[in-house]
């Protein structure tokens, strides 16, 4: 047993954090705010410089342009990129639409769309959830009717991340009204450039916007930008929700790791009472143990890579793993804001701010984590159903 | 990145569990448990035979030569069948003491017999302090000169053959190794609510020989530290196995019992509970490997061990008290295991450093000042 990567992957690592070095992140036009999941801010110009690098299609089957190297090597990247705060948010969307593209994408996506995602030229949001539709994601009513070539979409999506400063949206459609809930859906890559497509922002609690509303008034989507075939829409979500929640909250842990680094530092600067925070032994006790819990989630997450290499199944480790993360990253923010006290809640433009502000902004967003992606209520019902094999409970 | 066991670890895995499963039932377990010596003798014998508390022994002394992780998955079968018995303080802590630290006559002398399963050998560290700090060893002893006072929360030395204590000399700590029968000690029990067997073992005017001396003059904290970790880690494993145990123990419940009409799993309020049942089981096996790992791969893995003993005691903890409730009054009963297990993991999370001990070694190594 091992959980060391190899020297292949450390040397890889060590490229990483060479480039970083020559091309410092804060250097990097953003386009979108750090929405605190570990990935740093929204930003086209660092998407581009990681392309140059071939670092989005690295993983990718020499086929389709890339040098087939192992996924531990996207964890590598991954990893250097949330330790130094990258501005890398659109990468964890592109990485799974990629393979989405890849597994059951037609001719035409793999010519028009994957190409433009090699390069760092195209980002992604989703349109799963509605209105009406949150945890009870398949009772969505968007629906998509064949017309010839296209698709003609109608309905209203939400909570869509990035939705007005990406390229196309994945959006997950009924195509058959008769079927049941889960079957008859189907996923389409849609341009943002279609007409009929109205991209709204929805200011959040930080006063920023990362969500947005989608109405689709007769969205005409070309029949070679359906996903895979119609019906398959469901195995593609469950599909994209697993490797989302492997991607989307696995460099969770090495921003968390950042973010405690920095707390010992403000505690060992820091006189409170006449003694240096860092001796309160409140604070190294709880320090210490969210770095124990941040630890004990990164292990996991190598675990369910590895088993994601081996082509073992996950029926509920990402589950287990992200309400774990999420839960922890919470933690976390509210100690940060416990022990800077009344500095706590300024922000980055406050020149009283304490670590950039950087600890109010992380405890704001983290709220929002443990809903997105599947509420931790849906999860920890995933793990004990799929995992535990407990029966299912009555739905009406 | 390679998380497979090797085939002899899966061998050992295997047969730990298949032999526990047929020879230390539940049944068989509160017996042994409830008896005066808190373990069944024949199954010492029965797992000496099989070579376990070799494990760690070089081969030259008659053990297997194993490793750390081979210890921790053998101690998390242990785990799961709450299997009572001096594992730990002889065949890991002694044994790598004496490994580690004996001259070659304490080695010839006493690792053949440790790996047998023929004597068993004891730390004896802690007193009145209740502490495993350096500081905290006051017990004067100088080999050459005699010993009177004690050391309490001494696990098994009611059984010991040999024990190991650690005084303090006059250029620093000493380990010393004695035969538990020399005259002037005398073991008593400390009578706690039976997770382990902590005695009280007293000094009365013991003689201290030269060829005591465990390691060299004043070194002794330096010896002691891997063993306190081989200790640390070891007892993190049997919690992560006692806590799976109880983990499979509470959803066999919530599938099988119903309430209102429906199976008590089917319940949110049931399954959430479960859910993180197996995550507190899953993130404390995860660091305990980890931690076992470091140790084989000759790194330092101080903060590493920490993390998981802190952790699993615990997650273990919250895994035992949340089955009681999960699974209702039954698990108030003598009876039901489920106590037995609970009981364990409360002293093995005290046993070798408790969780705050051991967060003051991680909030260290994080760079608090």
């Amino acid at each position: 047993m091992d959980f060391e990567f190899s020297p292949d992957e450390q040397a890889f690592a060590e490229e990483v954090r060479g480039f970083l070095r020559a091309h410092p992140p804060a250097g990097f036009a953003v386009d979108g705010m750090d929405a605190g999941y570990g990935s740093g801010a929204h930003s086209r110009a660092f998407l581009r410089a990681l392309a140059e690098r071939g670092w989005l299609t690295m993983t990718w089957p020499r086929a389709f342009g890339g040098q087939e190297r192992s996924l531990m090597h996207t964890l590598v990247l991954f990893e250097e990129l949330a330790a130094v705060g990258a501005p890398f948010g659109p990468l964890a969307g592109c990485q799974q639409t990629a393979e989405g593209i890849i597994r059951y994408g037609s001719e035409t996506l793999r010519r028009k769309v994957l190409p433009r995602i090699g390069r760092g030229e195209a980002t992604f949001w989703q349109g799963f959830s509605e209105p009406e539709s949150g945890s009870d994601l398949l009772s969505l009513k968007t629906e998509a009717a064949r017309r010839g070539d296209e698709y003609v979409v109608r309905g209203h999506k939400i909570w869509s991340s990035h939705a007005g400063i990406a390229d196309y949206g994945l959006v997950l459609a009924r195509t058959d009204a008769s079927a049941r809930r889960h079957q008859g859906l189907s996923m389409f890559v849609v341009d943002n450039a279609t007409p009929g497509l109205d991209i709204r922002p929805i200011r959040s609690l930080t006063g920023e916007v990362y969500h947005y509303e989608v109405f689709l008034d007769e969205v005409r989507v070309p029949a070679g930008y359906l996903l895979g075939k119609e019906g398959e829409g469901f195995t593609q979500l469950l599909r994209g929700l697993d490797t989302d929640r492997f991607w989307g909250r696995f460099y969770k842990a090495p921003m968390l790791r950042r973010v405690l680094r920095e707390l010992v530092e403000y505690a060992n600067v820091t006189e409170r009472g006449g003694a240096p925070l860092a001796r309160d032994p409140g604070v190294r006790r709880r320090l210490a143990t969210l770095a124990t819990d941040v630890e004990a989630v990164r292990l996991l997450f190598y675990r369910i890579a590895w088993m994601i290499r081996e082509g073992l199944p996950t029926p509920y480790e990402t589950a287990l793993v992200k309400v774990m993360a999420d839960e922890t990253g919470q933690a976390v923010a509210a100690l940060g804001m416990e022990m800077l006290g009344l500095y706590g809640p300024l922000t980055g433009e406050s020149r009283w701010a304490k670590l950039g502000g950087s600890i109010q902004h992380l405890y704001q967003t983290s709220l929002g984590q443990t809903i997105a992606g599947g509420t931790s209520e849906i999860l920890r019902s995933t793990v004990a159903t799929r995992g535990l094999g407990l029966p299912a409970e009555a739905r009406a | 990145m390679d998380l497979h066991l090797t085939p002899d670890q899966q061998l050992l895995v295997n047969t730990a569990r298949e032999f526990l499963r047929r020879q230390c039932p539940p049944s068989a377990m509160a017996e042994s448990v409830a008896s005066d010596r808190g373990f069944s003798a024949e199954l010492w014998k029965e797992i000496s035979v099989l070579g376990w508390p070799g494990l760690l022994v070089p081969a030259e002394y008659g053990g297997s030569g194993g490793g750390m992780l081979d210890v921790a998955l053998l101690l998390e079968e242990m785990g799961r069948a709450c299997f009572p018995s001096p594992y730990t303080q002889s065949a890991v802590v002694a044994a790598t003491l004496i490994a580690n630290s004996g001259s070659a006559a304490q080695r010839e002398r006493h690792l053949p017999a440790l790996a047998r399963g023929d004597r068993i050998g004891v730390l004896a560290l802690t007193e009145e302090s209740a502490s495993i700090d350096r500081e905290s060893i006051t017990l004067v002893g100088e080999p050459g000169g005699r010993i009177t006072g004690r050391k309490l929360f001494v696990n098994d030395a009611h059984v010991a053959d040999e024990l190991i204590v650690a005084t303090r000399g006059a250029s620093g700590l000493n380990l010393v190794l004695l035969d538990a029968r020399r005259p002037g000690i005398t073991v008593l029990p400390m009578e706690a609510m039976a997770g382990d067997r902590p005695c009280e073992v007293s000094f009365a005017d013991v003689e201290l020989r030269e060829e005591d001396l465990l390691g060299a003059p004043g070194r002794g904290w330096e010896a002691l530290r891997p063993a306190l970790e081989a200790g640390a880690l070891a007892r993190a494993a049997e919690m992560v196995g006692c806590a799976q145990q109880i983990l499979e123990i509470a959803v066999e419940h919530a599938k099988g019992r119903k309430q209102f009409g429906r199976p008590l799993g089917s319940f949110q309020a049931i399954q959430h509970a479960c859910a993180d049942l197996l995550r507190d089981v899953e993130t404390a096996r995860g660091l305990v490997h980890r931690a076992a790992t470091w140790i084989d791969a000759g790194r330092d893995a101080a903060a590493e061990v920490a993390m998981a003993k802190a952790y699993a005691g615990r997650a273990a903890q919250t895994v035992a008290r949340k089955a009681h409730q999960l699974l209702g009054a039954i698990s108030f009963c003598e009876e039901h295991s489920l106590h037995l297990y609970h009981k364990r993991i409360v002293a093995a999370a005290l046993d070798f450093g408790d969780p705050s001990h051991h967060l003051e070694t991680v909030a260290t190594a994080m760079g608090l000042a």
